[in-house]
């Protein structure tokens, strides 16, 4: 274990990545069937985000914004933009739910959301995410909560063949439809929330629609205390299955830091083959454990004399790290957007809460890069081996199909990552 | 903040035309309803191409987290391209409450110290402005005690919308930048190029033909900026405003102060690249140039026309729909023609008076100028027969139903369709378009679909 430092001592951020609290607020209310995430703040709050995760994704993003000027920022408690905006909104489209969000415009005024919320007559989540605290995941599973408190209806027992599974942000569409699927190979029914594997996996849709299309559904939302186990997946969505559990004291919880990874994965499976009182997983769970163990092996070489810098949200490095741990990466800097219990498990020489700045600094301490679009001119600058993830991956097709998790998408991305390092080092 | 006086000031600028027609035409975004970006965007796109400055915003983290790194504006600047960097003083809960202004003069430090720019602006953003910090007292002192221009930007997003922010952006330009230096030499065809930010290197595909006609670029505002030479910008004999009315305020404000005229072109095809080239060369008033600049037009369209030879045949007798946005619906719609293609209906939607008239002007009597495009494109793909949608990836599905060629018209944010040899550049795509079977290949029935 090395050293861990949360706070650096400088005035600004350079060349940052750390990620808003709203726009992971929003990013969780898409993966809600028909939903319309309702930013409060300035127009261009929801423009950046709006742009972002639609370059992202290769997607149109639903989401809009309650257009906060100076003028209303002085003179309105937010009721006013807030209801002219549903009514704005609901004129057009018939959302399942509208998702309000805060920002740090709105939260330095001082809005009452609650309050506000509770006088309009339509579906309505709230939640506060400004952005001057906290970040991406906070932002997700903070919203992950607020529907969770606000929707779910309380319930005394639950049925044992039910699963909810609560994902971190960093998860891709994919990779949670991955991990539902693996559930579900053990009996399972399950239901993720929030659900990204069916609304922005990159489906081509019958027609272009202003809301989310696809996702867990409401209803299913107001129904998901009735389950048996709570798999909670990446340490922001601990609060979650807290606030879950207090809906259903009957339930189960099995919390996982991260699913990367042979010891990992073999861990879920454990606690399925458990509550499903099953001697075996299915026969494709067992051929992919064994398809890992050979890439540990055939990638061991490459990635052993390979000195890694890894760039993310914890719940990402602390999965990534692990897996590539395993193989016997050296991790010698993982770069973390915020502060997270995560970052003291990390196995690294020097985990940091901070910015780019840092890796041009320590650029002599790694030979490869796994990190955001932005890490890519670091990469180049200072000729290091690179595989891009995380948000966001703009210059990159495919972010949604893309999957790293258990037993199968854990040999992909050491496979992946190991040739990145060979090319790097012969040059190319 | 932004004071309101020259807020509203520059939300009724004389020289918009829509501003003569109607009332309120800058008026407030409608929440919920509300598309596009914030007055920060705007001032973030009109001065981050210069690469040479540091551009420090002074926000939480959504302002720079989700919008460094985003436009490709290419510079010649042969130090570090700060453009492509992302400064941010990124405050927390404890700034909101006990100020900002300690930090944002550290923040300063810290980039003069370790990337010793030529100047640096500092934006402020909506929560700075509401938590009170004197922004412009903080550039003061720093301006002296680094012997740099440190530029305040006050266009918080929440007083408007990227156009406001342009002009925002401008005004400290103006104020800040502009006549505080003189130029090494002047010559009688020094220019400023406003609002020409150099998206993936538009600019040069015509000002190399612009130097050698002996036009010189004085300064830049802002692709391929760079600070120095703005600072020189008040000596111009002309100030050219390329394509971006948002900027407007500026050249008026300039002919104002400085007795500088101005124009407005469009480097969008062969006719307005030609055009345009025509009519800085005679706003310069001198004979001998006008004569050499359509001498180089001639050579240049001669050379262009047999490029496009081969795809004249291939475009020939084909239809393309319009759906875009601003001066998008004319200057590309003339590119299309310049290609020949027939351009049966464009989008003005989003276009000023003065854009619909030019759209009008460019697509005859007959063509459609589609109000509500969303809804009337897939009519009149059908109606015309159009071979080819032109569109945001929003219309995709549209040309797929209809068994069509599509092309995103925001591929020109990664390749230039600029000046002549833009558009060699545009006809390849659309060849590359019209040929793809993918968009037939997608709306393959499946086999259990009845």
């Amino acid at each position: 274990m090395g050293e861990v430092i949360r706070r650096i001592d400088k005035p600004l951020q350079v060349n940052p990545f750390r990620l808003s609290q709203p726009m992971g607020a929003a990013l969780a209310f898409l993966g809600i069937d028909g939903c319309m995430p309702l930013m409060h703040g300035g127009m261009g709050c929801t423009s950046f985000t709006k742009v972002f995760l639609t370059r992202h994704f290769c997607e149109p993003i639903a989401i809009q914004t309650t257009a906060v000027t100076d003028v209303t920022a002085v003179l309105d408690g937010g009721d006013g933009s807030i209801v002219e905006a549903v009514k704005n909104i609901t004129a057009k489209v018939t959302p399942s739910l509208i998702g309000l969000h805060s920002t740090g415009l709105t939260e330095t005024k001082g809005d009452d959301l609650r309050g506000i919320a509770s006088q309009i007559d339509y579906p309505m989540v709230y939640v506060h995410s400004p952005d001057y605290e906290g970040g991406l995941e906070s932002g997700w599973g903070k919203t992950t909560c607020a529907l969770i408190e606000q929707l779910v209806a309380p319930c005394q027992q639950g049925r044992r063949n039910k699963v909810v599974l609560l994902p971190h942000v960093s998860l891709t569409p994919i990779e949670v439809e991955k991990l539902k699927e693996f559930i579900a190979g053990f009996g399972f029914e399950v239901q993720a929330l929030p659900d990204l594997s069916t609304s922005l996996d990159g489906h081509l849709g019958e027609k272009q629609s202003a809301l989310s299309s696809g996702g867990i559904t409401v209803e299913a939302i107001r129904e998901l205390a009735d389950a048996g186990l709570i798999l909670s997946v990446g340490d922001s969505m601990r609060l979650s299955a807290e606030a879950l559990l207090k809906k259903n004291a009957t339930l189960c919880h099995r919390h996982f830091p991260h699913l990367q990874g042979l010891e990992a994965t073999d861990q879920l499976a454990a606690c399925l083959l458990e509550f499903s009182h099953r001697e075996l997983p299915p026969a494709g769970v067992i051929r992919w454990r064994k398809r890992l163990q050979d890439t540990l092996l055939d990638c061991h070489f490459a990635l052993g004399q390979t000195r890694v810098l890894l760039v993310g949200e914890p719940d990402f490095l602390s999965g990534a790290a692990q897996l590539l741990r395993e193989a016997g990466s050296q991790i010698r800097l993982v770069l973390s957007s915020v502060d997270s219990p995560q970052l003291d498990r990390l196995t690294a020489d020097t985990v940091l809460v901070g910015d780019l700045e840092e890796a041009e600094k320590r650029q002599q301490d790694f030979d490869l890069v796994v990190g955001n679009f932005h890490t890519e001119a670091l990469a180049r600058r200072f000729g290091k081996g690179l595989v891009l993830r995380g948000f966001p991956n703009w210059e990159v097709v495919g972010n949604q199909l893309r999957n790293d998790q258990l037993y199968e998408g854990g040999s992909a991305f050491l496979c992946e990552v190991a040739n990145a390092a060979e090319r790097s080092r012969h040059g190319h | 903040m932004a004071p309101k006086p020259k807020i509203r000031e520059l939300l009724q600028e004389s020289a918009c035309s829509h501003n003569k027609s109607r009332s309120g035409a800058c008026n407030a975004p409608k929440p919920g309803a509300t598309t596009g970006g914030c007055a920060f965007e705007g001032a973030q796109i009109t001065l981050f191409p210069f690469a040479d400055a540091a551009h420090l915003v002074h926000g939480p983290i959504t302002c720079l987290g989700a919008s460094w790194e985003t436009r490709l504006t290419g510079t010649s600047w042969p130090g570090r391209d700060l453009t492509q960097m992302g400064f941010t003083t990124g405050i927390s809960t404890n700034d909101v409450v006990f100020g900002g202004e300690e930090k944002l003069r550290s923040a300063i430090d810290h980039i003069v110290h370790h990337y010793a720019p030529e100047a640096v602006f500092v934006y402020s953003t909506c929560v700075t402005a509401m938590i009170g910090d004197d922004i412009d007292s903080v550039c003061r002192k720093a301006t002296e005690a680094h012997g740099l221009p440190v530029v305040p930007v006050h266009a918080p997003g929440f007083v408007g919308s990227k156009n406001l922010g342009s002009r925002l952006a401008g005004e400290a330009v103006l104020s800040q930048l502009i006549g505080t230096r003189e130029p090494e030499k002047q010559t009688p065809f020094d220019i400023n190029l406003i609002g020409e930010y150099n998206v993936t290197g538009d600019m040069w595909q015509y000002t190399p033909l612009l130097e050698e006609l002996g036009i010189r670029l004085l300064s830049t505002l802002s692709g391929d900026g760079r600070v120095a030479s703005i600072r020189t910008a008040h000596r111009a004999r002309l100030n050219v405003l390329v394509c971006a009315k948002s900027l407007v305020s500026l050249p008026r404000q300039m002919q104002e102060r400085y007795g500088i005229p101005f124009i407005s072109v469009s480097f969008y095809g062969k006719r307005d690249t030609s055009a345009s080239i025509l009519a800085i060369a005679e706003a310069l008033g001198d004979a001998e140039l006008v004569q050499r600049a359509r001498a180089l037009i001639a050579r240049e369209e001669t050379l262009l026309e047999q490029k496009l030879e081969p795809y004249r045949k291939i475009f020939q007798g084909k239809k393309a729909v319009l759906n875009t946005g601003g001066n998008k619906s004319w200057s590309i719609a003339s590119a299309l023609q310049d290609l020949g293609l027939e351009v049966v209906a464009t989008s003005v939607k989003k276009a000023t008076e003065e854009d619909r008239y030019k759209a009008r002007q460019y697509l005859g009597e007959q063509g459609v100028l589609m109000t509500e495009p969303g809804q009337e494109q897939a009519r009149i793909i059908d109606q015309t027969g159009a071979d080819l949608l032109l569109a945001g990836g929003r219309s995709l599905f549209t040309a797929i139903k209809k068994r069509i060629a599509f092309v995103d018209v925001n591929q020109e944010k990664k390749k230039s369709y600029g000046a002549y040899l833009g558009l060699l550049n545009l006809a390849e795509d659309l060849n590359n378009a019209l040929h793809n079977p993918v968009f037939k290949n997608v709306a393959r029935r499946a086999p259990w679909e009845k």
